[in-house]
């Protein structure tokens, strides 16, 4: 468990949302079925003393987080006020936030985590899925149905290549300690390097899968920085140059950011890196 | 998007970056008085793609043989992109050539600045021969001007000289949402400090608010896909793929390549796609000249395949259509195309193999 487990409370922005209402529904389903708090408030402006599938609603974070004993949030909240939904909660002192709205400008987000870096709180995504601890807690919108307990830690920039590779990793037996998408936006709080580190002292996690794809040298860094076992895979290695590959991040950009080059720095590491999805179960084996 | 040079340059003057004089003339448009310009000119051809320099994009003039060298400019294709337009400026006096810049800089989520004392060259080549030519400096993005220490960071002994500058063009990066917003070279001269050139490129996600209504970087093809909400990218193969979501859709085309094939397309038609969504998908990849078969590659969290496979059916499209459906509402999905000609898989490898095989 390295952001949260079955004990942390959950806050939910933008609860009376279509979305929001929705995730809150199955976030506490998965909750329930391994005994853990799952959303414990809801925050919409303006729609305090509400309900939704039976929790609270409340106008603010700071009236939440007063009354509930809350660890997480997750946002569901359009892109012109996800970059507020961060700092309010990261003002009234939750550690882990959660962003999963896309389409964010880039410069509000680096605002927002910036800020939420000063006040201290950890920020997942934007424009991601968010994590899964199987047998724990569920934050954000990961199928909790294709994940299953175990050793190995999944990081990944991508929401639906990560569901192929836990069900993957699901189908040959491999469970997973924690499922982490931590979003496909040029700009995002918690960066593969980060994740890595909180697996390092999480006993549950013996070896990592990292899912990247075109775009930056964050996958690179990660792994340099980290002594764990990791496996690699990269997306986009038929990606044409200058062009965007569906997320805002996944561009090739000045020859930078190619799959290749990503490959070779970490093959040069003694990382193995997987040439398609399905063989990364095999890759992984050999590291446990 | 990338801004022309033209629409850059006005705003860096608008934020009193100082620019040579110059003219916008458009292609077929009347060449105006240019003794106002000065007695030399550069004609310089407004495209959106790098080198144009070397690409023979930049020309000298006089005011007496202007009409001619635009002639011959708005002739030119550079690197793949007609001239439409160009831009006469006077040509500058000048003394020596810097370079300065404020990018995203991803790995520590913040604004960086990068200055060298050797301009107008490949600057990531000077940065590779020369370790320490280009300094750098990130800055908190929650800072409005950039501090004092920052400055001697960045521009050592020259802070008086382009400190100035150096915070107009950080005013341009913070309220143009820019990616990048780099002035190279940045040149001295007797009249001052000007920049010769411009290039700004705007974050994506804020055109709406910066008012910019057509992104120019996208073919129309890609923007209709856009204003279905698909992200969607032209390739030259003869497959059409789509899939949900980014890294998924990215990844069937890194296992078409695998197995020898070519896709024509990326088309990711995003989380919780309907019926209409995918209908809308299937036909505008179907739609393209050249497409021999058509891959869907979905898996549903959110997204239900018995839904997507009544958007395959309705599409009902000439191509043949290679499934593979995995996840939410699974078997229906299945039932619904079952014995209608929908090949169908279980996993992504035997959908790509297939669809390979229909397309060599």
């Amino acid at each position: 468990m390295i952001y949260g487990d079955r004990n942390t409370g959950i806050l939910v922005q933008g609860a009376t949302g279509q979305q929001g209402a929705f995730h809150i529904q199955y976030m506490n389903a998965y909750a329930r079925s391994v005994g853990g708090r799952g959303v414990v408030a809801g925050v919409t402006p303006g729609k305090g003393g509400q309900e939704v599938h039976g929790v609270p609603v409340y106008d603010s974070v700071r009236k939440a987080v007063a009354d509930h004993d809350i660890g997480a949030a997750v946002i569901f909240v359009p892109a012109a006020a996800a970059p507020d939904s961060i700092m309010e909660e990261a003002h009234a002192g939750i550690p882990v936030i959660v962003a999963i709205t896309e389409r964010i400008p880039v410069h509000d987000t680096m605002k927002a985590i910036a800020y939420a870096r000063m006040e201290g709180a950890a920020v997942i995504g934007p424009n991601c899925p968010g994590l899964i601890s199987p047998g724990e807690v569920k934050l954000g919108i990961i199928p909790a149905h294709l994940a299953s307990r175990g050793p190995v830690g999944v990081i990944s920039r991508s929401g639906t290549l990560t569901y192929e590779v836990i069900h993957e990793l699901t189908r040959a037996g491999i469970g997973q300690s924690t499922v982490v998408g931590i979003g496909g936006d040029p700009v995002i709080g918690q960066t593969f390097t980060d994740v890595l580190e909180r697996f390092r002292h999480d006993p549950a996690t013996k070896a990592v899968v990292v899912i990247g794809e075109v775009g930056g040298a964050l996958e690179e860094e990660g792994v340099a920085a980290t002594a764990l076992p990791v496996v690699g895979y990269i997306a986009g290695v038929s990606a044409p140059p200058e062009k965007r590959m569906g997320h805002a991040g996944a561009i090739v950009e000045g020859g930078e950011g190619d799959a290749a080059s990503k490959i070779r720095r970490m093959e040069a590491l003694g990382v193995p890196v997987a040439q398609r999805v399905a063989e990364i179960p095999a890759l992984v084996k050999e590291l446990l | 998007m990338r801004l022309l040079e033209c629409e850059a340059k006005e705003i860096y003057a608008r934020y009193g970056i100082p620019i040579p004089k110059g003219v916008r003339v458009k292609a077929g448009e009347k060449i105006p008085d240019l003794a106002g310009i000065g007695p030399e000119l550069v004609l310089k051809a407004q495209v959106e793609v790098g080198g144009r320099g070397k690409a023979g994009g930049i020309l000298p003039a006089t005011p007496a043989d202007a009409a001619r060298v635009a002639e011959e400019l708005f002739r030119k294709e550079i690197r793949g992109v007609p001239v439409r337009e160009i831009l006469i400026e006077e040509k500058l006096p000048i003394r020596h050539e810097y370079y300065l810049s404020i990018l995203v800089d991803r790995s520590t989520r913040q604004p960086l600045i990068l200055f060298a004392e050797a301009g107008g060259v490949d600057i990531e080549q000077a940065a590779k021969e020369t370790p320490g030519a280009v300094r750098r400096v990130t800055i908190s993005p929650l800072l409005s001007d950039v501090p004092p220490f920052a400055l001697r960071d960045l521009l050592g002994g020259r802070v008086k000289e382009f400190g100035p500058v150096v915070n107009r063009l950080w005013k341009v990066f913070r309220e143009k949402d820019a990616m990048l917003a780099e002035v190279n070279p940045l040149v001295t001269t007797d009249r001052g400090v000007f920049a010769a050139d411009a290039k700004l490129i705007v974050d994506d996600n804020a055109l709406g608010r910066q008012g910019i209504t057509v992104n120019r970087d996208l073919t129309p093809r890609e923007r209709e896909a856009e204003s279905h909400g698909f992200s969607y990218v032209e390739l030259d193969g003869n497959i059409g793929v789509i899939g949900n979501g980014a890294g998924l859709t990215m990844a069937t085309l890194d296992l078409i390549q695998y197995y020898g094939g070519a896709a024509a397309n990326f088309l990711d038609v995003g989380g919780g796609a309907d019926q209409e969504r995918v209908k809308h998908a299937v036909r505008l990849v179907a739609g393209r000249p050249g497409v021999l078969v058509i891959l869907v590659n979905l898996l549903g969290g959110i997204t239900r395949c018995d839904d997507v496979a009544r958007g395959i059916l309705d599409a009902g499209v000439p191509q043949t259509v290679m499934v593979r459906l995995a996840g939410t509402n699974e078997e229906e999905g299945k039932k619904i195309l079952d014995g209608r000609g929908y090949p169908m898989f279980a996993t992504m490898d035997e959908a790509v193999k297939a669809a390979v095989e229909a397309g060599a």
